[in-house]
């Protein structure tokens, strides 16, 4: 029984399920060496996302130097962004994305100055560094995986476990797409380097660099540069597998070189095994060893719509319909242009949009190339799906599902594991398009999980609420109670006792009145009887409450008349400094706010009560109280009109349409 | 032949008195604290903390619908919350009770230069995500919003807007182009005309 590494060593290769074998079509663009474009005049480089704690370090009209940092961050996946040239920052605005949707996100729009000036760059000797210094070297250039993928490279370099394996990805298995295949032809002493970079990092017993047989020249490439390279030759060698569409995936090579399967939800670094794209180990070594940021990647144009197809550098951020423009492209009646592979890729709805750190292919197919969408037919269960699928799923069931927005019942089928590579909707007898429905419930899934998780904290804000509302409300019990125990403590004893002797001069005064009372009471039996006494007594209770209660509705009628003339005052005040000219603006706001509370307060009442009188003369009041800023915007108008001016009318205007529909609304009703 | 049926009488009598002491022991050790159908429900529940139901929070209508209460007074949840719940429950699905609303997920805005710092809306929110004090400027928290409504109506100067969450790449549901766009051919088109 042979170990894993002798098998390794071997170059035993085991079988991955599934997979098909469309047509390669490599040979249109494998053709020439890598070649440059000339530069562009206009760059629009996407900035990270919010969530990456990423601040920018350029503003509008700044120059920035090619190979600048245009972004400062801190989050543990971050990666900075890098001007692609010398120039001027002409905007940081919302700019269409290089994206399935197109949806716009927030870009750096840089206007070339045509110098191409380098910022300062550091070259590095790799015995220097340390290797926390060359991962740090690694993250400042903004290295992402160059496959497609575009996973920050720093975070794989730096696994919690052992790496035992590391597999550099140079199969390039979807049809088209040769700028691996060149990249190892041109560049193989490069990707060495890069390659002894990673052997440096994470010091695995063995190194594998997998290329497909369909690119001979690369391995053979490849080979002669691990014979000139410093690397131990024992360790490091080329693994040509068969072709096969989706060999390239990360864990169906896993499963071909090693026989391992990653298990679902796990990561390659948990079974000890890395992978890297032949594009990421050559950036890696321009990074650390010349101290030059990833700014520029290869990119094939392809397709037959293409004038010069073939392999070019192409800098970050260069837009796509630039980039067509420089290799005589002919657009169809109708023409998509493809990002990525005809099976993976996307169809751009604009082409000014930038070519990402992950963008490896523009594939203009003309009409005779690419089929037109078919019409989605029934599905027949013939079952060629699940024969083809790589990650052994039952792609029909997760159809059916799909198309019921069952998600939840997709879920169960392991929708997760999908990696859309496209072999069941190649295969489909009735076209129809299956990733497209995966995608949509692979999306619905991952909002409902996200609402979920909304839900979660919104119930947990919820409870630390009430939570924080019942523990003021203890507190302020509290608190009143220790201040009467404080009080009644701070009381001296000779006022304790001042107290005891009101109390007694109260009770004794008491006792006093009810004896007089006595002795009037038996006085008076002499003149009138007892019970005329008992009925005078609650006369004059009486007369003693209605007098208070007018005197308390007299008072009222004098506090009512106040406000009243007090409102009254603040808004022929406003209105006459309006008409004055001569606004206070704290004034006119406030008079707005007065007015739009106004009209709300009157509409609640028309609502509640049309017919009441009151509240129609409320309303006129309010009308009124509209009506008379409105006549004054006339008098504003002339005046030079300021933005305040300008909102409170809006506000009035806003007020008075409110007020318009709860009118209408009780005339309906 | 007696002897038989004593045995197996006592068998049967050990056998209950063994089981009904492991059960009343079960039953004490075992035994659950609350209604645990309240949790499920409540999970299912959107935490909005609207008060739309009718009770002071998602929690209590939960509470109320395992006792019985009926189970589309919702609107945020919409009709697929309510779905779930009838089948948690084991009763039919019935139609919200308003008519559904398109149930897009909005969240407050402040325009802010109207904002008078009156701390209406922030004692109205029910997952204190709006920031501000007395006299100075509030805003909302938008991650945290939960698009529930309550602080428009408290709102003195009408300065709080409901806006539809923006669609992003992130939030992006690749339905957008399930349009099937056809290009006509300008000459096909002219020659029908």
């Amino acid at each position: 029984m042979l170990t894993l590494l002798e098998q390794l060593d071997k170059g035993h290769l085991w079988r991955s399920p599934g997979g098909i074998h469309p047509p390669e079509l490599k040979t249109l663009s494998n053709q020439s060496v890598i070649s440059s474009l000339p530069l562009p005049s206009r760059f629009v480089v996407p900035v990270p996302l919010v969530g990456q704690l990423a601040t920018m370090s350029v503003k509008v009209g700044d120059h920035v130097l090619k190979g600048q940092a245009l972004t400062e961050g801190a989050g543990f996946t971050y990666l900075p962004v890098h001007a692609p040239t010398s120039g001027v920052v002409v905007a940081i605005e919302q700019h269409n994305s290089n994206h399935a949707s197109t949806l716009p996100v927030l870009s750096c729009i840089i206007e070339a100055d045509g110098q191409d000036t380098w910022c300062e760059l550091i070259p590095n000797q790799l015995e220097q560094l340390s290797k926390s210094a060359i991962l740090d070297k690694i993250k400042q250039a903004g290295i992402a995986g160059m496959g497609g993928a575009a996973f920050p490279s720093h975070v794989k370099l730096n696994p919690a476990s052992e790496i035992d394996l590391v597999i550099i990805n140079g199969v390039e298995c979807e049809p088209y797409i040769s700028a691996d295949d060149r990249l190892m032809r041109d560049y193989s002493d490069e990707i060495l380097t890069g390659i002894s970079i990673i052997h440096h990092l994470l010091n695995p017993q063995r190194i594998v660099i997998a290329i497909e047989d369909n690119k001979p020249e690369a391995a053979k490439a490849m080979q002669a540069a691990i014979t000139r390279s410093t690397l131990p030759n024992d360790i490091i060698r080329v693994t040509v597998i068969p072709t096969k569409y989706p060999s390239g995936g990360e864990k169906q090579l896993i499963q071909i070189i090693t026989g391992k399967e990653v298990p679902s939800g796990a990561i390659p670094a948990q079974l000890g095994i890395v992978m890297h794209n032949v594009g990421t180990a050559y950036a890696i070594q321009e990074a650390v060893l010349q101290g030059k940021p990833l700014i520029e990647r290869v990119v094939t144009f392809t397709g037959e719509r293409v004038g010069k197809p073939g392999n070019y550098w192409l800098r970050i951020g260069t837009t796509v319909a630039d980039a067509l423009n420089q290799v005589n492209f002919a657009p169809d009646n109708g023409q998509k242009v493809i990002v990525g592979g005809p099976m993976m890729g996307y169809a751009l709805a604009d082409l000014d949009v930038p070519i990402l750190k992950g963008t490896n292919c523009l594939l203009t197919p003309s009409q005779a190339e690419i089929a037109p969408d078919a019409d989605e037919k029934a599905c027949i269960r013939c079952g060629e799906c699940a024969v083809a699928c790589p990650a052994l799923l039952l792609p029909q069931q997760l159809f059916w599902h799909a198309k019921a927005e069952e998600y939840d019942k997709a879920a169960s089928f392991n929708l997760k594991d999908c990696i859309e590579c496209g072999c069941c909707s190649y295969v489909c007898p009735s076209d129809i398009p299956l990733v497209e429905y995966y995608r949509v419930a692979k999306s619905a899934l991952k909002n409902t999980a996200e609402e979920k998780l909304q839900a979660e904290r919104a119930k947990q804000r919820f409870e630390v609420r009430l939570q924080r509302l019942e523990d003021e409300k203890t507190a302020r019990e509290e608190k009143s109670k220790q201040a009467a125990a404080k009080r009644q403590a701070n009381m001296k004893s000779s006022d304790k006792d001042a107290v005891a002797a009101a109390m007694a001069r109260i009770a004794a005064k008491k006792a006093q009145t009810a004896d007089a009372t006595k002795d009037s009471v038996t006085t008076d039996t002499n003149i009138t009887d007892a019970p005329s006494v008992a009925v005078d007594s609650p006369d004059a209770k009486k007369t003693a409450v209605s007098a208070a209660i007018e005197r308390a509705k007299a008072k009222k009628a004098a506090i009512a008349a106040q406000s009243l003339a007090d409102k009254q005052a603040d808004v022929t005040e406003a209105t006459a400094d309006h008409s004055a000219d001569n606004i206070d603006d704290k004034k006119a706001k406030i008079a707005a706010a007065v007015a739009r509370a106004k009209a709300k307060k009157a509409g609640l009442a028309n609502e509640s009560a049309a017919t009441d009188n009151s509240a129609t003369s409320s309303s006129a009041v309010t009308a009124e109280a509209i009506n008379n800023p409105s006549a004054t915007d006339s008098s504003i108008n002339a005046a030079p009109v300021d933005d305040k001016k300008a909102k409170i009318a809006a506000a009035v205007a806003k007020a008075k349409a409110k007020k318009a529909d709860e009118k209408k609304d009780v005339e309906d009703n | 032949m007696l002897s038989s049926i004593f045995i197996a009488v006592a068998i049967l009598t050990v056998l209950a008195l063994a089981f009904g002491v492991i059960l009343g022991f079960a039953s004490k050790k075992f035994k659950v604290e609350g209604n645990p159908i309240v949790d499920q429900v409540d999970t299912l529940l959107p935490q909005t903390q609207c008060g739309q139901c009718g009770y002071p929070g998602c929690r209590p209508y939960a509470e109320a619908i395992a006792n019985g209460d009926k189970i589309n007074k919702c609107p945020p949840g919409g009709t697929a919350t309510m779905e779930k719940i009838a089948e948690l429950m084991g009763v039919e699905p019935e139609p919200l009770g308003e008519a559904a609303q398109a149930n897009v997920k909005k969240v407050a805005f402040i325009r802010e230069d109207e904002c008078i710092g009156c701390t209406k809306c922030i004692q109205a929110c029910p997952v204190d995500a709006i920031l501000g004090a007395g006299k100075l400027m509030h805003t909302v928290i938008a991650k945290d919003c939960t698009g529930c409504d309550l602080c428009v109506e408290p709102c003195p100067v009408d300065c709080i807007d409901m806006i539809p969450v923006e669609t992003t790449i992130q939030n992006w549901d690749w339905k957008l182009r399930a349009i099937p766009i056809s290009v006509i051919d300008q000459q096909q088109e002219d020659k029908r005309c």
